[in-house]
């Protein structure tokens, strides 16, 4: 740390007047450069977090320090891609790193090589806290995914649906194997059963194709009468097919996430409920605890932070419409 | 003069002013901080990637062909290491082989029907792309019963496929991708092959009564592509340990950009391997240096775009002044160097 | 018609495919494949993607690409949600908004592909990137998100959203009059041969007095008008424009139209084909779904066809001019 502080303090010195070393000084000791690995930008969940971690920033920018969003170009090259970012990062002289562990295989090498630099290393979003202890991380923050899907399952099995499909449209993605496996067992746990509906890797993001795909898959299997989606854009297109299928008020669906038209969903009725992983929390908190950490040496002494799951249904709908008119969800 | 004219001639030269111009844009708009740049490893290992698979791929277009298959083989090149060496746990060099045979059987396909049938490569190696997804995709979900397979290679092919050197994050298939270019560089510029790939992009049934093997050389450089691109899938899931199936339909448009951004002429004829590779360059700059500005990412796909149509708007601009300047000086070779 | 006269026509290729498909996922597929809910559900498919296909079929018979579709369909679906859900003008303004979105970069790509020497393979590549990243930069600038919701009127609702009978999307209504639109354009109508006479020799048409300047910045503005309609018309139905998406339509209608029998070389092809090849693509993409097979078999199946159409094309070429020959 003492060495980090005289770099600063004699870059500054070189580089400015005398009197902004005044005004420095007192700054530079606490200015910590976080860097942000997540999601591409323009996926809706990610850019909830995406603006917590930029919110928690300006706390880190008022004292001098910074928060900088690395993210993918898109989802093609999943876990590589976000390796190659996390040593980005290293390489950008990042004080503090937060990252998610999607795919450990690829990533945790690289995330071995933030601990061994010496960079305060959060997880969040994916991995769960047996990741963060595993690579030496300070905590992790987030939801679990496997969790975030029980809840879903759980949700609708206790209502009494009990013969669940969860829409997959990134097969490969361990995060989204991980809801659709939570979801199955989490219907299980209440004497229900799940499957998968696995769509081909192009129906992703075409909200025509998830409708006809869920609207086939429950014409052919007319027992169903749970499902779950991975996001607001599938989750809408899930509820559209069902619809279509003529199907509404028989077949229930839990989505994960949320965005403005999914409350409306839950507002109608077409929709049961939202597991919320509280993205804007999750980028927010990351971001806030390495800053302390950095600049203050405060430690959290709470381990795992779990953002959610918290589910959204008619009971709660209108308080978090309100929050999502505050900008704080 | 005769230097600023004799550069201007030079396919390379748009993409050395594209590189140029990225640079200072993101120097001035985005306050970069050009030593950073230059020392990370995020750039290269993204010029790496898609470059080794620029440089067939630029050959095959100079040639007058396309190969947009190449989207699905690199996801199929990584998914045959992991499920043969991973799942199925065989030796590591069975993997290797088997991602390379796969795509040296697909460059096959796309080669045969290139030469024996009158439809445009693109929509031969279109079917071959959509076909592949699916194969490596279902392939994957009925013999792994999953779509992501972890590998654990030993330590002969990390050193060789999926390393990390100069102690830092710079991949070893940066050395790789040196190596083909200088493969390439000889194989266009040096050998008589080069001729030929001109002359095919020219016109090929002249190219024929020349007496080049047009159809031979074509189905080899359809199995150059496809292989390069399973050779880079089959690096990645070494150094990263596992692989997953992807569509990878974002890769068939970077590699097109970067070739095109090289200063080669889509319709065949014209290029050179130091274009494609500064090409190379410039693209994995525009795409990855913007981390290293305060641009916010969300408009790196607008970046993208722009330098592209200036490239080639560039390009279209040198190459007319490169075409009218030659007979002048009566040197042929001029326009195809 | 003789035997050998309907032999030649380049939509018995596609026919027959769809015959062969419609029979294969029909036995795998059973009542429900067969009756209503079947045919809605890839008549659905084949609607959006066909209203996309019919001009970009055209511009391939003319002899250019047009890979930008992809991403207009986001950016209309965007511009319309911004400005009728998030500033709250009428819907008619909205939809007007993101016609114009799609018709803006239908001109600037008829445009630099009339004026330069440029493919316009490579200049669509440029134009998606480009209207990708302002898609996202704007949305994120005006709205703060990545996703927009509107809800219309109930009368929008029914002109572009509504399911009819609960299962058939409106839209199919609006492809067949596209369908019905570009027929007449293309086979009735003069200008269609001269988007075939542009398709076979450009310079020849030029010297023929065909304005083909003006023809092909008038069918990318098509093209771009039919994406932005597309995804208007999906903010419409499901109520919710996200700025990513989009991208599959690139090769999907590509597929349709190469499926349907025209050659990229240019210069042949029609609009019933096109049609019938969109109807094959979607039958296959919705059949897997009721077939219980694993989905992605459905791309290998849309591979293999699409070379089987490639093939049969040269094979149906080489017949017509062997029949041709020997009528002389």
């Amino acid at each position: 740390m003492e060495d980090f502080h005289m770099k600063k303090l004699s870059r500054i010195a070189a580089s400015v007047s005398v009197a902004a070393i005044a005004a420095c000084v007192s700054t530079a000791v606490m200015a910590a450069n976080i860097f942000v690995v997540g999601g591409k930008p323009d996926d809706p969940f990610w850019s909830r977090v995406k603006m917590g971690a930029e919110d928690a920033g300006k706390v880190a920018e008022a004292q001098g320090g910074s928060v900088t969003w690395l993210g993918p170009q898109n989802y093609d090259n999943l876990g590589p891609d976000a390796a190659e970012l996390i040593r980005q990062a290293i390489d950008q002289g990042a004080d503090a790193i937060v990252g998610p562990d999607w795919v450990p295989e690829a990533m945790d090498p690289a995330f071995k090589a933030v601990v061994d630099a010496g960079i305060p290393l959060v997880i969040y979003n994916a991995g769960g806290i047996e990741a963060a202890d595993k690579l030496g991380a300070l905590n992790y923050v987030g939801a679990v995914d496997y969790k975030s899907g029980f809840a879903g399952g759980e949700y609708l099995g206790k209502a009494g649906h009990q013969n669940g499909a969860c829409v997959n449209t990134l097969p490969g993605a361990a995060n989204i194997e991980a809801f659709c496996s939570g979801f199955n067992d989490g219907l299980e746990s209440t004497g229900g059963k799940g499957s998968v509906l696995q769509l081909p890797a192009t129906a992703y993001g075409n909200a025509t194709a998830v409708a006809q795909a869920v609207r086939a898959h429950l014409l052919q299997n007319p027992d169903i009468d749970a499902m779950f989606a991975i996001g607001g854009g599938d989750t809408n297109a899930t509820v559209s097919g069902i619809a279509q299928a003529g199907k509404s008020g028989q077949v229930f669906v839990c989505g994960m996430n949320f965005d403005d038209s999914i409350l409306d969903n839950i507002q109608q009725g077409t929709q049961a409920c939202a597991v919320d992983q509280q993205g804007y929390q999750q980028g927010f908190f990351a971001v806030s605890i390495l800053n302390n950490y950095v600049n203050y040496g405060v430690t959290i002494p709470t381990r795992e932070i779990l953002t959610g799951p918290g589910v959204v249904d008619s009971s709660n709908v209108e308080l978090v419409i309100e929050g999502v008119k505050a900008g704080a969800r | 003069m005769d230097i600023m004219s004799a550069f201007i001639r030079r396919p390379a030269t748009a993409s050395v002013l594209s590189l140029i111009g990225v640079l200072l844009f993101y120097f001035i708009f985005g306050g970069v901080d050009l030593e950073k740049l230059g020392g990370a490893a995020s750039w290269l290992n993204y010029a790496a990637r898609i470059g080794i698979v620029a440089i067939p791929v630029g050959l095959l277009m100079i040639s007058g062909e396309i190969d947009i298959s190449i989207g699905a083989m690199i996801p199929a090149g990584a998914m045959a290491t992991a499920i043969i060496s991973g799942y199925y746990g065989l030796p590591i060099i069975f993997g290797i082989l088997g991602a390379l045979g796969i795509g040296v059987i697909v460059g096959l396909i796309n080669g045969v029907l290139a030469v024996r049938t009158t439809v445009p490569t693109l929509i031969i190696t279109l079917g071959t792309l959509i076909a592949m997804q699916g194969i490596v995709l279902a392939g994957s979900v009925i013999l792994t019963g999953n779509a992501s397979v972890p590998l654990s290679a030993p330590d002969w092919a990390k050193t060789l496929f999926g390393q990390l050197i100069f102690g830092g994050s710079h991949q070893v298939v940066i050395i790789w991708w040196l190596a083909f270019t200088l493969l390439g560089w000889f194989i266009l510029h040096q050998s008589r092959f080069g001729n030929w790939i001109f002359a095919m992009g020219g016109d090929k049934v002249s190219a024929r009564n020349a007496g080049i093997p047009v159809d031979r050389f074509t189905i080899l450089l359809f199995v150059l592509t496809a292989t390069s691109a399973s050779f880079v899938g089959m690096c990645h899931a070494i150094l990263f340990n596992s692989a997953q199936v992807s569509g990878g339909m974002n890769d068939i448009f970077n590699i097109i950009a970067s070739v095109v951004v090289g200063g080669v002429l889509l319709s065949g004829g014209f290029g050179s391997v130091p274009g494609i590779f500064i090409g190379t360059i410039t693209f994995a700059i525009v795409n990855k240096g913007i981390d290293f500005t305060d641009i916010d990412r969300n408009w790196s796909s607008l970046i993208i775009g722009v330098m592209l149509l200036a490239a080639v708007l560039m390009n279209n601009r040198f190459r007319n002044m490169a075409l009218n300047y030659v007979p002048r000086k009566k040197d042929k070779g001029g326009s195809a160097k | 018609m003789s035997l050998g006269a309907i032999a030649i026509r380049p939509e018995t290729a596609s026919v027959v495919g769809l015959v062969v498909v419609y029979i294969f996922f029909a036995a795998f597929g059973g009542a429900a494949f067969i009756g209503a809910p079947g045919w809605s559900s890839w008549l659905n498919i084949a609607a959006e993607v066909g209203i996309i296909a019919l001009p970009v079929g055209l511009l391939m018979i003319s002899g250019e690409f047009d890979i930008s579709v992809g991403s207009i369909v986001p950016a209309a679906s965007m511009t319309a949600a911004i400005i009728s859900g998030h500033y709250d003008w009428p819907a008619y303004v909205g939809i007007l908004g993101g016609l114009g979105v799609g018709a803006l970069v239908g001109y600037v790509n008829g445009f630099l592909v009339t004026r330069t020497a440029i493919p316009s393979l490579i200049v669509t590549i440029g134009t998606m990137f480009v209207v990708m990243g302002l898609t996202l930069g704007l949305a994120v600038l005006i709205k703060g998100s990545t996703s927009v919701s509107y809800v219309p009127d109930p009368i929008t609702k029914s002109l572009l959203g509504h399911f009819i009978n609960g299962m058939f999307n409106v839209s199919i209504i609006w492809w067949i009059a596209f369908a019905v639109a570009f027929y007449y354009f293309l086979h009735i109508s003069p200008m269609g041969n001269w988007v075939f006479a542009i398709g076979g020799d450009r310079e020849t048409a030029r010297n023929a007095g065909i304005p083909t300047r003006q023809l092909t910045v008038g069918l990318y503005i098509l093209s771009g008008l039919a994406a932005a309609f597309v995804g208007i018309a999906q903010l419409m139905t499901y109520q919710s424009a996200q700025v990513a998406g989009g991208q599959a339509f690139i090769f999907n209608s590509i597929m349709c139209v190469v499926i349907g029998g025209v050659l990229l070389t240019g210069g042949a092809g029609s609009v019933i084909g096109i049609v019938l090849g969109t109807m094959t693509f979607a039958v296959v993409n919705q059949g897997i779904f009721f077939s219980g097979l694993d989905s992605n078999i459905g791309s290998i199946i849309i591979g293999a066809l699409l070379l089987a159409a490639v093939l049969s094309n040269d094979g149906f070429r080489a017949l017509a001019l062997r029949y041709a020959t020997k009528k002389k």
